[in-house]
């Protein structure tokens, strides 16, 4: 919202965006941390992709072969052994065992699949159903606009992980579900992002004289509105995976995510629970894989806010 | 426009939120599979008395029947009987709201109480080590998990160091007689306080973060202001400057933020509830979607609802005391 509001209000012709843009991947280019959490970003995404290669291709015999299967017991059951570099730890499992025997290294590192794949696709739906749904209550305005807000306020006075958790009871616990309940909760914050941008965008000068000269509102809003529009959503955007990615977690810890025995962070994490006396490391891997990864995305995301808003650029 | 007048707008304004927030849960609770009969009695259970059960929750009634009914009855401030607990939904949300009032509001202290003056201090010495520290300490809070630091203050402070309890909240206002080894009423409150301290840091870590990051950028861009430069160059000392031009000034988008993430912070209780095995709303709401309680979690969404609604009028009302400029000016 504040996002929107302050920066390139000018920008309503093709040459200025253009160079708007080059100036944001100079500006990227040049911000370390900003770097930095792009390269985490693509590492973790074909991490990802290796993953979900093995697991549908190869139903984890890659992951077996080299290591240990992520899913099922193994032979030779040592079940919560700690790290190898604790007393009692051995290097064959070097971030330990978890309470069925199954490596923990082996699990973290497969849950990169779920919680990658379900934060781009869950900010993905918002992200267009919010896009639509902004750009449309912006343009048109009165009563449709007074219409679709109230329906995304609604929406977002429903606590995220209240309103998950009734869709999923209603439809069902799975992890897809998960992700198109977190879909939908999301999309008022792009709603209203959108529309603060639209309201600005609809007044300039190019958008009278599209007008004027005969064109479609719908060809207006996709082709002029939207593209003039949307950096502050794809800031909003990389910055959302991060907290999609903490929401699905959440759901997942309460059991209304991934199910086992699928390697999930959040998942493993509530497993975990009732072993945290015992072998309390067993809590602390798929919490900091979870960390690591938001902290990616938000790296990246407020490098990329500091380059779009020129005003608070370090 | 005057004060009155605008809140009395404002409240209008949220009668169709609060019938949408209304008529989700009513359609999500109904398209649960199976029904809360079958969780009551057990779906083997004699066919006669699960139709005695219906009539008596009204559960044998079409649809669009029962939402009216609904509707009308929460008109009459009545959200129904708890199938679960047997008991008026009012009483139990009542029961457990103070819990996650005290909750989420110790959670706010704490965040607040951190962010704005480290905010503030790192907008004021930017690229300075407190701004570095204060940013790393945000960049962690805003991308981990609220309920993995739970569990990672309960291994290190409860289970390794022993200093703190691991679960259960000690409620400050219960008399002495009725809380273990306590015999007065500072007793009472000592043993509350210490197990509040770890749901709080969970819980309130996150709020800390993002109002933290903020506070420093609006505190950044006012004090690039030409205003603050103007007094600046009349000699006004800095802590001045800070103090009485600059703050007050930034604390508009504060202000916002902390509003809208009430909503975050009553999600985020869920998960801190269940870590901590406390039994507030949170909880409470989970429970009633296991038990397929419908007015139970309809009662307690709307009741979630209605507390967002009146900290975002809040904010709005105390917009006019921060900035003099805002009026409350036609629709919005």
């Amino acid at each position: 919202m504040a996002i929107g509001e302050r920066q390139e209000a000018g920008s309503d012709d093709v040459e200025t965006r253009a160079v708007g843009w080059r100036h944001t991947v100079k500006a990227v280019r040049e911000d370390t941390t900003a770097r930095l959490g792009l390269y985490l970003i693509g590492a973790l995404t074909l991490l990802a992709a290796f993953t979900w290669f093995d697991y549908l291709v190869f139903d984890y015999a890659i992951a077996e072969t080299v290591w240990y299967h992520p899913e099922n017991d193994p032979d030779v059951v040592d079940s919560l052994l700690p790290p190898a570099f604790v007393d009692g730890g051995t290097w064959a499992h070097p971030l330990g065992t978890d309470h069925r025997g199954r490596d923990l290294l082996v699990r973290v590192i497969y849950g990169t699949r779920i919680s990658i794949t379900v934060g781009f696709l869950s900010t993905a739906i918002g992200m267009i159903g919010g896009t639509a749904v902004g750009a449309i209550a912006g343009y048109y305005g009165g009563l449709v606009d007074d219409i679709l807000m109230r329906l995304a306020e609604t929406i977002y006075a429903i606590p995220f992980l209240v309103l998950v958790i009734a869709f999923m009871a209603a439809f069902g616990r799975s992890i897809t579900y998960a992700m198109v309940g977190v879909g939908v909760a999301v999309i008022p914050v792009f709603a209203r992002l959108i529309r603060s941008r639209v309201v600005t965008v609809r007044e300039m000068t190019y958008i009278s004289a599209a007008r004027a000269a005969g064109v479609k509102n719908r060809w207006i809003i996709l082709r002029h509105i939207i593209p003039n529009s949307f950096a502050p959503v794809i800031v909003q955007g990389t910055l959302q995976i991060g907290i999609s990615i903490l929401i699905i977690a959440g759901l997942s810890f309460l059991g209304y995510g991934a199910q086992p025995p699928t390697p999930d962070w959040g998942q493993m994490l509530s497993e975990s629970r009732g072993y945290m006396l015992p072998q309390p490391w067993f809590s602390i891997w798929p919490g900091l894989a979870i960390l690591f990864t938001v902290m990616a995305f938000n790296l990246f995301g407020d490098g990329l806010q500091d380059a779009v808003d020129p005003q608070l650029e370090d | 426009m005057n004060l009155a007048r605008y809140v009395l707008w404002r409240i209008v304004q949220t009668i169709p939120v609060l019938l949408g927030i209304t008529t989700i849960t009513f359609l999500l609770t109904n398209a649960m599979p199976g029904s809360p009969v079958d969780i009551m009695v057990g779906p083997e259970m004699d066919e006669a008395l699960k139709e005695a059960l219906k009539e008596r929750y009204g559960l044998n009634r079409p649809l669009h029947e029962r939402y009216l009914i609904y509707i009308s009855n929460v008109l009459q401030g009545d959200l129904g009987v708890s199938f679960y607990y047997d008991e008026p939904v009012t009483q139990k949300i009542l029961e457990r709201l103070p819990v996650t009032a005290l909750l989420v509001g110790s959670a706010y202290t704490f965040g607040l109480g951190i962010a704005i003056p480290l905010g503030v201090l790192s907008a004021a010495y930017r690229n300075r080590w407190i701004d570095h520290v204060s940013r790393v300490i945000a960049l962690f809070g805003v991308s981990t998990p609220s309920f993995w630091i739970g569990l990672v203050l309960i291994i290190v402070f409860a289970f390794h160091l022993g200093w703190l309890p691991s679960s259960d909240l000690v409620r400050p206002w219960r008399s002495p007689a009725q809380v273990t080894n306590a015999s007065t009423w500072l007793e009472v409150w000592y043993l509350s306080a210490r197990s509040l301290v770890l749901p709080t840091i969970a819980l309130g870590t996150l709020q800390m973060a993002a109002a933290m990051r903020i506070e420093r950028s609006s505190m950044t861009e006012t004090l690039g202001k030409e205003y603050i430069r103007l007094a600046r160059g009349y000699g006004v000392p800095e802590r001045t400057v800070l103090r009485r031009h600059a703050f007050r000034a930034a604390q508009l988008p504060v202000v916002t933020i902390v509003g809208l993430n009430v909503s975050t912070a009553l999600g985020g209780s869920v998960l801190i509830e269940t870590v901590f095995n406390i039994n507030g709303m949170g909880r409470l709401i989970i429970t009633g979607i296991q038990t397929q309680d419908y007015p139970l979690v309809m009662g307690t969404t709307l009741f979630f609802g209605v507390l967002f609604l009146v900290g975002v009028i809040i904010t709005d009302i105390s917009y006019a005391y921060i900035d003099p400029r805002v009026t409350y000016g036609d629709a919005e």
